[in-house]
């Protein structure tokens, strides 16, 4: 991975959003497709950030809330809330977030690695930080954050 | 009857004598005898009761007559008539016989031929209808044995005629049988007509009877008559010369008598006095004038001699006269002096020396006189003094009194002034009032035509805030429109890296896109913040404008009241202007009666004046009297009643008349004042409303003054 972003060189694109006050964003890549919020079917013992699951024209996709993946506050779902459709590892997983600010293109150099202080554990979620202008994003490492989950479901 | 009282009549009648009476006055009812007593309507009732009586004898005669032989002629009648039944009669008792005999000839026919049947039915019908009659006629006549067998040969006809001669005929029977019958009906019939012929034979020579006796009947009246009518002219006769002559010799008498007392000749005695008659009360009526015809003429002559006697009384009356006159010529000169003096006024004068007998009591009475006329003149004088200070004291008083009338007459002017303008005042605050209510109505009229306006006005905001949630709506599509643009620009960008190098512009675009639906997005974003600011800006508009209405509803309610204010302040006024104008009324009334009052002082005032000029005069006149005995009583009897009243009245007369005598007006307003000061009267009423209403009404500077200065004035009454 790492050396696919140095691959891509200069410029990354990546794709941010809201969840709270804070902002994150991931590869646009790893994105298959960005739809408004629709209801969601639940499932039986799933942890609680699985809200449950949806059709996406055929194929039944679980829906996560990141916020709460992320160990922060449940996200009241709005019609202005988006579900982003990620392809992580072959596998589409449906991202709740509260809304999908900007698409934007960075270089490489502008991806900061996060400050060691933290534990390698949490440190695994984020690949590192955009630092821009006026805010700081957090570039989010979905193999991590959904890999071991569809791990542990499977 | 008469034919016999006359003679009587006449034998006692009786002439009056002429030397009978005695010259003496007749009572009336004292008549001399019953031989003169009828008077001449009596006798002439005789000569009429005669006629009356000849005439009704020889009436009564007449119809006498006339009934006893009317009864004769109604018997004669009857007669006749009976001879004329018995003629039909007969005659039918023929015919019935006839028509026998003619059936018994037919009898070859074998029956009866049926008009015989019938000539024999009505010849019975009629003999026997008459058969009554006949027997009354036959008693009538008084041969009633004629009729003896009468009626048994009827019968025996009837039946022969009806039953044996018809069997006969029907069973035609033998000639001898037939001849037997005819001798039947024969016979029978023969003894029937000689009866019917001798009864004719009696009831004419009955008829011829009766006319005879009526024939002599009336020649016997028509005698009676003639000789009864013969009586009665005689006898009438007789009377009417009997007292013819009894009458003229009454009244010859009289004639002679009234000649002679008219003559003068008064010694023969009136004849006929004793008659019972008019002619004797004629008579005595005479003789009434005759002596009082004697009376009168020895009246004259007592009437003669008197006055001889009082001829010669009056000659020695007029010497008596002569010596009184003398004396009393004496008596009134000196009476006269003494006028005189009193006349030049001295009331000393008396006459000492006494008068001759009666005159003494004149010269007395004189002196009498003077003394009293000295007393009543004396009291004169001190009267006229108290009249004259009266006088002047009520001139004082009565200009005093026209001061303080004109006084009053100029503040009743200033007051009626001072109301003039207070109406004034009060027409124009009513004007004023009047005005302020219609503009108070049109005020209430604005406040509820506004709260009309404020409804509209909520409503419009409703509808504005109605339209803006529309607005809120449409911008909700619109921000729904812009977030799925966004989406979708999203998605494109996500396609677009994902083609890598080819989707470069792509990707521009999709960004291009992105922007565009989130700058709509802020836009939508912007005007829903702003309509939600317009709504709640709509709706504290509508909170105010309800406040609004809510003020303008007070408003209403207030001005609603005001108006109800501004009407009775308008009744107010009216009223007070009614009270002004009767106000006005009395005060112009009050002002009438203080001109005539001022008027009528002015009247007192010269009253008074020609009073006090009357009583100085009076006072003179009396003052020309010499008054010396009036001197003397008064020196003598100082403290008796005149002196004692009127000296002190005279004395304060004149301390009181001194200051005040002669002097003007404004003098006797200064002694009114100083009387003010001597006398605490009680506060005037005038003047304490007048300070009232100076409060009420604020100070008028023209009225106040004026009102102060009456009161004073009023207290000096």
């Amino acid at each position: 991975m790492s050396n696919a972003i140095k691959q891509s060189g200069a410029y990354l694109e990546i794709v941010s959003f809201h969840l709270g006050d804070q902002e994150f964003c991931i590869d646009i890549m790893a994105i298959r497709e960005i739809r408004g919020w629709a209801p969601v079917t639940p499932m039986p013992h799933t942890p609680p950030y699985v809200l449950g699951l949806i059709n996406l024209r055929g194929a039944v996709i679980p829906v996560i809330d990141m916020a709460c993946r992320l160990g922060m506050k449940m996200t009241e779902p709005s019609e202005r809330s988006a579900i982003i459709v990620t392809d992580i590892n072959g596998k589409l997983v449906g991202l709740l977030v509260e809304k999908v600010s900007d698409m934007m293109t960075i270089r490489g150099e502008d991806l900061q690695p996060a400050p060691e202080i933290i534990p390698e554990a949490q440190r695994a979620f984020c690949r590192g930080i955009v630092a821009l202008e006026k805010s700081m994003v957090c570039f989010l490492n979905l193999d991590t954050v959904i890999a071991e989950e569809l791990a542990q479901a499977a | 009857m008469i034919e016999l009282r006359f003679p009587a009549s006449i034998a006692t009648e009786d002439l009056p004598s002429a030397g009978s009476s005695h010259g003496l006055p007749y009572s009336m009812n004292t008549l001399p005898s019953a031989k003169s007593k009828l008077s001449v309507s009596q006798r002439l009732a005789t000569l009429a009761g005669a006629a009356f009586l000849g005439f009704g004898s020889v009436l009564a005669l007449g119809l006498y007559e006339q009934g006893s032989s009317g009864e004769a002629l109604e018997k004669a009648i009857i007669a006749q008539r009976g001879a004329g039944t018995l003629e039909e009669m007969r005659l039918a008792q023929v015919e019935l016989v006839l028509a026998a005999m003619d059936t018994i000839v037919d009898r070859a026919e074998r029956r009866i031929h049926p008009d015989r049947a019938l000539q024999i039915r009505a010849s019975l019908a009629v003999i026997e209808r008459n058969q009554a009659d006949i027997q009354t006629l036959a008693r009538l006549l008084g041969q009633s044995e004629v009729l003896a067998g009468f009626d048994a040969d009827l019968a025996e006809l009837r039946r022969t005629v009806e039953q044996e001669l018809k069997a006969l005929v029907e069973a035609g029977a033998p000639a001898a049988e037939f001849a037997r019958i005819d001798d039947v009906i024969d016979g029978a019939g023969e003894r029937l007509g000689a009866s019917l012929a001798r009864l004719a034979d009696a009831a004419a020579s009955l008829a011829e009877a009766r006319i005879a006796d009526v024939r002599a009947s009336g020649k016997h009246a028509l005698m009676f008559q003639a000789v009864a009518c013969l009586l009665a002219m005689a006898s009438l006769i007789g009377l009417i010369w009997f007292h013819g002559n009894a009458l003229r010799r009454g009244i010859l008498g009289l004639r002679d008598n009234m000649r002679r007392i008219q003559e003068g000749d008064l010694s023969a005695d009136v004849a006929g006095l004793e008659r019972g008659d008019e002619i004797g009360e004629m008579a005595r009526s005479v003789e009434l004038f005759r002596a009082s015809a004697i009376e009168k003429r020895s009246l004259e002559e007592r009437a003669k001699t008197s006055r001889n006697e009082t001829e010669a009384e009056r000659g020695r009356q007029e010497a008596e006269r002569q010596q009184a006159a003398g004396l009393i010529k004496t008596a009134v000169e000196t009476l006269g002096r003494a006028l005189n003096q009193l006349a030049d006024g001295n009331l000393a004068v008396a006459i000492r020396e006494p008068f001759e007998g009666g005159l003494d009591a004149l010269r007395r009475d004189f002196n009498d006189t003077v003394e009293r006329l000295s007393h009543v003149l004396s009291s004169v004088r001190e009267n006229t003094a108290s009249i004259e200070s009266n006088g002047r004291q009520m001139r004082s008083a009565a200009d005093d009194l026209a001061w303080r009338t004109e006084k009053q007459a100029a503040s009743l002017e200033q007051t009626s002034a001072a109301l003039e303008e207070i109406t004034v005042t009060v027409k124009t605050a009513t004007e004023r009032a009047e005005e302020a209510s219609h503009i108070v109505d049109e005020t209430r009229i604005n406040a509820e035509e506004s709260g009309r306006i404020v409804g509209e006005a909520i409503a419009a905001m409703a509808r504005i805030e109605g339209a803006s949630s529309e607005i809120g709506k449409i911008i909700n599509v619109i921000d729904e429109i812009a977030f799925q643009t966004n989406l979708l620009a999203l998605n494109a960008g996500v396609e677009a890296a994902r083609a890598g190098e080819a989707g470069k512009g792509f990707a521009v675009v999709a960004q291009e896109v992105r922007e565009l639906a989130q700058r709509a997005a802020g836009a939508a974003k912007d005007i829903k913040a702003l309509v939600s600011r317009s709504g709640d800006e709509v709706k504290a508009g509508v909170r105010l404008v309800q406040e609004t209405g809510h003020a303008l509803g007070h408003i209403g309610t207030k001005v609603a009241r005001i108006n109800e204010h501004m009407s009775s302040i308008v009744l107010a006024a009216r009223e007070q202007s009614t009270g002004l104008n009767e106000i006005n009324t009395a005060v112009a009334q009050l002002d009438q009666m203080t001109q005539q009052n001022a008027a009528m002082v002015e009247q007192t005032n010269a009253t008074s004046r020609t009073l006090a000029q009357d009583a100085e005069m009076l006072s003179e006149l009396v003052g020309q009297f010499r008054h010396e005995r009036a001197r003397e009583t008064a020196t003598g009897m100082a403290a008796v009643q005149p002196s004692g009243r009127g000296g002190t009245t005279m004395a304060s007369v004149q301390a009181s008349a001194t200051p005040g005598a002669g002097a003007t007006t404004l003098t006797l307003r200064k002694s009114g004042t100083a009387a003010q000061s001597s006398t605490r009267s009680v506060p005037s009423p005038a003047k304490a409303l007048m300070g009232k209403l100076a409060g009420a009404f604020g100070n008028s500077p023209g009225s106040l003054p004026s009102a102060k200065a009456s009161g004073k004035n009023w207290e000096e009454f």
